[in-house]
């Protein structure tokens, strides 16, 4: 029809968070096509760590994605020590947990300051950035750095705990959820807020596994699926937590999904301060694995993340694979943005939490 | 944990019931508390975070404990470190790292690898310059006064002990437990360059006690000293025959 | 006649006879006819009126950049930031930016419609200066502060501003400014009708359609926001959909369409457009404080004017408030709002008055 028009949404264009281009086709401002477009953000990741050693990836693993980055390094130290055959300290894994589980709350955080641009709310914005500061305050001290730690080694960690830091844990996450409440009143007692986000996007239980999609949006859609459950990594078989989900499968409730997860992330970091034990943070691991091949996948905050290793025996892979959340669930797009505005556009993709750095790679 | 039903299922969702004045309650309470206390913006260029005292920032190095082994250029994921040769006023020339800060991405990796702890994490992070060519830190631009706590350490458990008991954690660079490296005799030519090399003196060359059946001279062998070997590789690298490995203590 | 008028009528004639005595001084017959003509009453009124227009003109403008910082620096307390930080707690950020946006660069698409392009961000602009002669400050220092139909008169040129932003999002040739064009004028049919009846509402109370009447009127009654609180609800939200602001802002709705139909403006045409977009807001918030908050009736102990602006911040305010406390909704969500919800309101508000009015109570 001549009266439809395709709209290049990117690759320079407010709404999306990195470098990535939507083609939607639009009836007067209904959306009658998508098509997501990457690889502005390619960077030959998989090439360039088959030239670096296995300790050498450690940090190049942070790179992946800004947003969440001890999980990418977490998950390639799993995978390796998986290649290798070694099992890290039980201390080392309680660390580990965590972290993994501070970093879930700041990934979430960062996504609702982009959900909070995308839908035009300023203050949500201010407000989340304000709240994440505290956890990387505390990941700082962990690390030494604010946003790519490089913490995670293989067969451990990079460090012990310091001083004070279960006290500091403790402290922040009381204050946290004192004022993840007042961010809450800023968008479930909004009425403008539910206007954009209940309803829009609807994905069923059975669309959502038949696309691949994983994580907050998967669990979302009614599907109760958490890795660290169902597949349980580091210490998680010991915890007490509850899987979130809901039944809708819209943007409000893969917004409500990811909020309940940080309180329950909390809750973790809580028991695994205070059932970690004493003993060695890290084994010394010798420097090439044996041959052979290892997949990993863990909970990554925006869905299972998996690493494949091929491992030909030298001491740097032969080919290392990355499977991104992010790329599956932006190419379930399309089904999420049929017969919706132009102006559900922001609410939907940025309720996805995009992350370039790991889509592309 | 189900989430419940959304409680707004209308699809006509503006009522009049003010659903807004909620969160304008809770955003004047954000406008008084922002008021009374301060916003809580660090204004950066005159207020700066406070940082730990691990704060990654760019490497830098205290000269007089490097021993130039290169393990920091080997360590580095982005080959940002290069060793240079430098005129030292008491030792003489010697190499040492040279790091392109353009290329850096401060991993930290390099004080982590220093077996002297000479190399450290410093906490200075404002290094824009206006060309390129003043990001190259030459080790002498290198140079940070130190504090402790900025190198990395860090202690290990070895493998083999894990499963037994009592686990022992060792210090980085622990000479009683780290690797040692082997001479596989019968490929050695006696050049002597592993000696030549080595940048703390740990190699010696020693007779065997064997003539060479054609120069008749004593044919030497290279010793290793344990205790001052700091498994850089060198030696192993620059072996023209391979008769060197390490073996790695697990 | 106002005071201020009235000064500048004399200082005017004052001017035009000493340049009438410089000109007959030149002893050329016609200079001094031409003097003379100068010193007859029309063309005194008109210089006159111009001199008054210009001062009203600069102290309004000074007072709409006097809203965009009182927005920064509020909005920044709202969400835990500090706001600007030029000079005089960030006032002179203002000028910071005016003077960025002038020493750009002009850039005018490739296919675009030319002249329109050019011509429909004039008509917006000047739609906007227009606006600051509608609404006086006080009854002494206004443009045309007595005339009848004052109210109507703002009222049409503010709806003359979707037309030049339909015009310039079509001929800046781009998908974004076309429907952001489009949506002004969708949103501005919506908002419009509720926004007029309850002026209307207001004029069948007072039973005038000038500022002065309605406003003396509400200081021998009562505030109308007390018998006509549906109304002044309804009119303020209406006010913040019509001046586009945050949750009505989707004619620039900056995460879906780029920056609207502003996207290929650039330089000084874009900086001001920003401004206007709050001196429309500024005159929203006169509009408001006219009709129900009294104007500049108050208290004797300082002057009207102020009065009237400490009213206008204040009424601002709310705007900022509600853009701290709402995100943005979407088209058919305000084309609701408007017919179904600020119509009937509209409408319920207008019975009100004139049951009020039947009733004899005012």
């Amino acid at each position: 029809m001549s009266d439809e028009m395709w709209v290049n949404m990117g690759p320079q264009h407010p709404f999306n968070h990195g470098l990535w281009n939507l083609r939607v086709r639009l009836n007067g401002e209904t959306i009658t096509a998508a098509e997501p477009i990457i690889g502005y953000l390619h960077r030959g990741w998989e090439k360039m760590v088959e030239n670096r050693t296995y300790s050498q990836i450690v940090p190049l693993a942070d790179r992946l994605c800004y947003g969440s980055s001890l999980s990418w390094n977490h998950l390639y130290c799993l995978s390796a020590e998986r290649l290798y055959g070694v099992e890290a300290p039980t201390r080392a894994k309680y660390i580990r947990v965590v972290a993994l589980e501070l970093q879930r709350i700041t990934s979430h955080l960062c996504w609702l300051m982009a959900v909070g641009t995308d839908l035009g709310s300023y203050t949500i914005m201010t407000w989340t950035i304000r709240e994440r500061e505290l956890f990387l305050d505390l990941l700082c001290q962990l690390s030494g750095a604010r946003m790519t730690y490089n913490y995670c080694r293989i067969g451990g960690v990079r460090s012990d705990i310091p001083e004070n830091f279960e006290r500091d844990v403790n402290r922040t996450l009381d204050e946290f959820e004192k004022r993840l409440r007042d961010i809450e009143a800023l968008c479930d007692e909004n009425e403008p807020f539910l206007m954009r986000t209940v309803g829009i996007g609807k994905i069923d239980a059975k669309t959502a596994m038949n696309l691949g999609l994983t994580g907050p949006i998967m669990r979302a859609s009614g599907v109760e699926m958490d890795l660290r459950r169902l597949d349980p990594y580091e210490v998680y078989q010991d915890m007490k937590f509850d899987i979130c989900y809901a039944t809708d499968g819209d943007v409000y409730a893969r917004y409500r999904v990811r909020i309940d997860e940080m309180r329950e992330s909390a809750k973790i970091v809580r028991q695994a301060l205070a059932e970690m034990p004493k003993g060695p943070v890290r084994v010394k691991v010798p420097r090439c694995p044996p041959k052979g091949t290892v997949a990993c996948h863990v909970e990554d905050p925006r869905g299972e993340s998996l690493m494949y290793i091929v491992s030909d025996g030298t001491e740097r892979p032969y080919r290392l694979k990355v499977r991104s959340p992010n790329f599956v669930n932006l190419s379930a797009s399309p089904a999420m943005l049929l017969g919706f505005k132009i102006s559900d556009v922001p609410a939907i993709m940025g309720v996805m939490d995009m992350c370039i750095g790991e889509t592309d790679r | 944990m189900r989430i419940e039903e959304k409680r707004y299922t209308k699809t006509d969702h503006f009522r009049a019931t003010g659903y807004v004045l909620k969160t304008m309650k809770v955003t004047f309470k954000g406008l008084v508390r922002a008021t009374k206390h301060r916003p809580c913006t660090i204004m950066y260029p005159w207020e700066k975070l406070i940082y730990p005292d691990n704060f990654r920032g760019r490497p830098g190095i205290i000269l007089e404990k490097c021993i130039g082994c290169a393990r920091c250029a080997k360590e580095c994921p982005n080959k940002c470190i290069e060793m240079v040769q430098l005129e030292l006023p008491n030792v003489g020339k010697v190499k040492r790292p040279q790091v392109n800060l353009g290329r850096c991405m401060m991993c930290g990796n390099c004080a982590e690898a220093c077996p002297t702890n000479a190399m450290i994490v410093t906490p200075e992070f404002e290094l824009s310059s206006y060309n390129r060519a003043d990001l190259i830190f030459d080790p002498i631009k290198l140079q940070h006064p130190y504090k402790p706590g900025y190198e990395v350490n860090y202690q290990f458990a070895l493998l083999s002990e894990m499963n037994g008991g009592e686990v022992k954690t060792y210090a980085k660079n622990d000479p009683n437990v780290h690797d040692t490296v082997l001479l596989e005799g019968g490929k050695c030519i006696s050049c002597g360059r592993c000696a030549k090399i080595c940048p703390t003196g740990a190699v010696e060359l020693v007779e065997t006690g064997e003539l060479n059946p054609k120069t008749k001279k004593p044919i030497k062998w290279p010793k290793f000293d344990n205790t001052k070997c700091v498994i850089c590789e060198q030696c192993v690298e620059v072996c023209p025959k391979s008769a060197l490995t390490i073996k790695e203590v697990l | 006649m106002s005071t201020l008028y009235h000064e500048l009528t004399n200082f005017t004639e004052w001017l035009l006879g000493l340049v009438a005595s410089l000109l007959d001084w030149t002893k050329l017959g016609f200079l001094s006819d031409f003097g003379d003509w100068l010193q007859t009453e029309p063309v005194v009124t008109l210089v006159a009126t111009l001199l008054v227009a210009v001062i009203f003109l600069i102290t309004a403008m000074m007072f709409g950049l006097c809203f965009i910082w009182e927005e920064r620096k509020f909005l920044g307390r709202f969400m835990d930031r500090r706001g600007t930080q030029v000079g005089m707690l960030g006032f002179f950020q203002n000028f910071a930016d005016g003077i960025k946006v002038v020493l750009k660069e002009h850039i005018v698409p490739k296919d675009s419609d030319h002249a329109l392009f050019e011509m429909a961000i004039f008509a917006y602009l000047a739609s906007t200066f227009m606006l600051f002669g509608c609404i006086p400050f006080s009854d002494n220092f206004a443009v045309f502060p007595n005339v009848n139909l004052a109210v109507l008169l703002g009222i049409a040129i503010f709806s003359f501003g979707p037309f030049a932003i339909l015009v310039g999002g079509w001929a800046s040739n781009n998908k974004f400014t076309l429907i952001g064009g489009m949506r002004a004028a969708a949103q501005l049919i919506a908002l419009e009708i509720p926004l007029l009846l309850c002026v209307v509402s207001v004029v069948v109370l007072t039973g005038d359609l000038s500022f002065v009447g309605i406003v003396s009127w509400q200081e021998h009654n009562i505030w109308l926001i007390v018998p006509l609180f549906i109304g002044a609800v309804t009119f303020f939200v209406a006010s913040v959909g019509e001046s586009e602001r945050i949750p009505f802002d989707l004619p620039e709705a900056e995460a879906e369409l780029v920056e609207g139909w502003a996207t290929e403006y650039g330089d000084v045409r874009w900086g001001l457009q920003m401004a206007s977009d709050y001196f429309r807001a500024y005159i929203l918030c006169g509009l408001f404080t006219m009709l129900f908050l009294g104007g500049w009736a108050g208290p004797d102990f300082i002057w009207a004017e102020a009065w009237y602006l400490a009213k206008t911040f204040i009424v601002f305010f709310f705007f900022i408030w509600v853009r701290a406390a709402t995100v943005r909704i979407r088209t058919d969500q305000i084309l609701k709002l408007g017919w179904r919800r600020l119509l009937p309101l509209a409408v319920l508000n207008l019975f009100v008055a004139i049951a009020l009015k039947l009733a004899g109570v005012f």
